[in-house]
């Protein structure tokens, strides 16, 4: 029988403890005692006449340096800026605000989860540190950011849905005419796919992700509808109506090929990227305002290049109104430096920095990614300097944009958009019926919204 | 005369003992007494609501379907952790050149983010952009790419979890390693000279005395299984298909703020672990010892 190694004899030199001076025992306690309750100290706050430095984090690339540069030279407030993205950005600030601890100074404020902030108190009202009277005026989107009189974030672009096409593969497939209706928008994918300029000309983001409930708030808008009523209940479930209808159209376009099979995990953003920008499909019908400039017409990230145009949304009779996603800026409850985290907000959303962010005033200032200043004097300077790509035709689509929630986004928005996108991927994935999936959609709604 | 006490060795495990009472017992104690209160901010106030939070969770579609989801990342990731983590061991033991240099190549998965393999292999399983597509397409092996993830939800789950052999398998194959290093040789030689050729040796002297090794590579494999979450996460997002019960957990306590539910589901999953850990060890290390 084969003994078991945890038998075997151990060696007299294995049992021999090394001999330990007194010094190096001396070291080792007070390394020990020091290590063991020396954390304790990490989170001590720096001294008030030390430089302050802020941590800013959001689902953006940093500033130009050179823009940040100057912020501190004027201000003395050292900023860090940290990249996260998006669904894990709103991860961590709710997971910060109920443990009761410090995230970040400054962080994104979305305007889906302005309702859900408002109720839970876990930012810092900004009436309290900016002159929010005096901004409404020059910044239509601050309503969707306050919720029982408090300005919960500072809007600090007027990012929208827009749909984009590659106009180069439209006029490819003989499509010179831009469709005005869903159905002739839908008739042209057709075209496109029939005459094999791209196998799957349409990008819809299937993977379970915010994403997803975005581009169908977009395309229930293109119906002609809305999601909730103003008491929060759904207007979708039956089958004649438009959240119905655009869920419908959203699943049929990937079982008849419109959309590539392998979008049903794909998010937004990735799809944006691998296949618009690539020339792999030929329109997204929600698109982001400000990607034809920040990425189809980059030649680092795009091989499309002067192809991708804005195109006013496709509605059911006729151009449909553009639904508002815009992001905004806050202090978190826990900030430790909710002052400087203002003034840095102030900076940020100032009218001439915002139009310098998006080009008015050379590559060195400009932000990759930005969308559209939220203050209509960015706007003005931008139109001044005709800096906008496709400035008319976002400037058309911003007077007729509209917001998702007309009553604000409820305070139970986030498990709402989960049961959507959750429902629509797997009505996608064909493990359930759109019917059943829109059911299931509804079945949410109504509970959260009787207060269950 | 007086034993004189050593205070050194408690002195040296004391920031442990620290950081273990604060960052696990401690939060531990208090998600066990959470888990039996309604805790929801979005609805207050907090209450003391009995077992209602657990008869909740498994009335709840979503937890029942992770629950199976978990259960099959555990089947397979341990199975197939284990086995190749002895394949590996045993092709280690051998001495030859490089050896080290495969070591620290091999180890490389496991000290890598569970968010960075699931980004790397977003490039292999990508449906419309991904390497594997478009090497079994080059082969001809396919005539047009496929979808692995998200569709059928076996294949969807094979393939996340095979993510995470790659990631924890390098721990398993050190474990066992360092168990086979200690087999004495001359056991070996002993059964050759009685007649014993490799695969009888490696059946009769490899596999029982490495048990030890094997038992902490399962349990350390079904811990990290059944805590499946950055990879599912990001290869197939919050999608049912393949939703695992940590990832219901997150779901539950910060997209939905019901924080009662979610200790309720930590406080069962921590209970599972436990369970599923000490079962699995005293089996096999019973074995070892006959």
């Amino acid at each position: 029988m084969i003994e078991p190694t945890s038998n075997r004899k151990a060696s007299p030199k294995m049992l021999d403890a090394p001999k330990v001076s007194k010094r190096t025992k001396g070291i080792a306690i007070a390394l020990s005692v020091a290590s063991a309750l020396g954390f304790s100290s990490l989170g001590t706050p720096a001294k008030a006449s030390a430089p302050v430095t802020i941590s800013v984090v959001l689902a953006a690339p940093p500033l130009p340096a050179s823009m940040l540069a100057e912020f501190t030279k004027a201000t003395g407030i050292t900023v860090k800026w940290t990249q996260l993205d998006w669904d894990s950005l709103q991860t961590k600030i709710a997971a910060a605000a109920t443990a009761n601890t410090y995230f970040a100074d400054a962080t994104d404020v979305d305007w889906s989860r302005v309702g859900q902030l408002g109720k839970l108190n876990w930012f810092l009202p900004m009436e309290k540190y900016v002159d929010t009277k005096a901004l409404a005026s020059d910044m239509p989107q601050l309503g969707s950011f306050t919720k029982n009189g408090h300005v919960v974030g500072i809007p600090y672009d007027a990012s929208f849905m827009v749909s984009t096409v590659n106009k180069a593969l439209f006029a490819k497939a003989g499509i010179t005419k831009m469709p005005t209706t869903i159905d002739e928008y839908t008739a042209d994918l057709k075209t496109l796919k029939a005459k094999n300029v791209v196998q799957y000309p349409l990008n819809i983001p299937f993977a379970a992700a915010e994403g997803l409930s975005t581009y169908w708030y977009e395309t229930t808008g293109a119906f002609g509808g809305h999601i909730l009523d103003a008491a929060g209940k759904p207007l979708f479930t039956d089958p004649t109506s438009a959240g119905y209808k655009a869920a419908a159209w959203m699943v049929n376009a990937i079982k008849t090929g419109l959309v590539p099979p392998g979008n049903i995990n794909v998010a937004d953003s990735q799809g944006q990227q691998t296949l618009m920008a690539k020339g792999k499909t030929a329109s997204t019908f929600s698109d982001y305002s400000g990607n034809v400039g920040s990425l189809y017409d980059v030649p680092a990230s795009s091989s499309v290049v002067n192809q991708v145009q804005y195109l006013a949304t496709p509605g059911a009779t006729g151009v449909a109104s553009n639904l508002g996603n815009p992001d905004g800026i806050g202090i978190p409850a826990k900030a430790k430096n909710p002052e400087a985290a203002a003034k840095f907000i102030s900076w940020f959303t100032d009218g001439k920095n915002m139009a310098d962010f998006a080009g008015a005033n050379g590559t060195a200032h400009t932000w990759v990614g930005y969308f559209f200043p939220s203050r209509l004097s960015g706007i003005a300077i931008l139109n001044k300097k005709g800096s906008i790509i496709g400035g008319d035709v976002l400037a058309g689509m911003l007077k007729n944009s509209a917001a998702v929630f007309p009553q604000g986004a409820p305070a139970w928005y986030p498990e709402f958009s989960g049961a959507v996108y959750t429902n629509l991927h797997a009505a996608a994935a064909g493990t359930m019926t759109v019917d059943a999936a829109i059911k299931a959609i509804g079945a949410v709604a109504t509970k959260l919204s009787s207060g269950k | 005369m007086k034993k004189k006490i050593d205070l050194l060795p408690y002195f040296l495990v004391s920031p442990l003992i620290v950081f273990i009472i604060f960052l696990a017992l401690t939060p531990a104690f208090f998600t066990t007494i959470a888990a039996f209160f309604k805790v929801q901010p979005l609805n207050p106030p907090t209450h003391f609501s009995g077992l209602q939070n657990f008869r909740d969770i498994f009335s709840s579609a979503e937890v029942v379907s992770s629950f199976g989801n978990t259960l099959l990342y555990i089947l397979i990731g341990v199975t197939l952790s284990t086995i190749l983590g002895i394949f590996f061991a045993v092709v280690l033991q051998r001495k030859f050149k490089g050896r080290s240099i495969l070591i620290a190549v091999l180890i490389l998965p496991w000290a890598l983010p569970g968010v960075v393999e699931g980004i790397l292999w977003t490039g292999i399983w990508d449906a419309n952009t991904g390497v594997l597509n478009s090497v079994l397409k080059s082969l001809h092996v396919i005539s047009h790419y496929q979808v692995f993830l998200g569709q059928n939800k076996f294949l969807t789950i094979l393939a996340i979890e095979v993510v995470q052999v790659w990631q924890i398998t390098p721990l398993s194959a050190i474990l066992i390693l360092a168990v086979l290093q200690n087999i004495p040789d001359d056991l070996y030689e002993a059964a050759t000279i009685d007649g014993s050729n490799s695969r009888k040796s490696f059946r009769h002297i490899t596999m029982p005395l490495i048990r030890p090794g094997i038992a902490i590579a399962v349990v350390q494999a079904i811990i990290a299984t059944l805590n499946i979450f950055d990879q599912p996460y990001i290869l197939n997002g919050a999608a049912s298909t393949a939703n695992s019960l940590a990832m219901e957990t997150y779901a539950v306590s910060f997209t939905n703020l019901n924080f009662g539910q979610g200790y309720a589901l930590s406080l069962l999953i921590t209970i599972f672990t436990l369970f599923v850990s000490v079962v699995v060890a005293k089996f096999i290390y019973k074995k070892v010892e006959y």
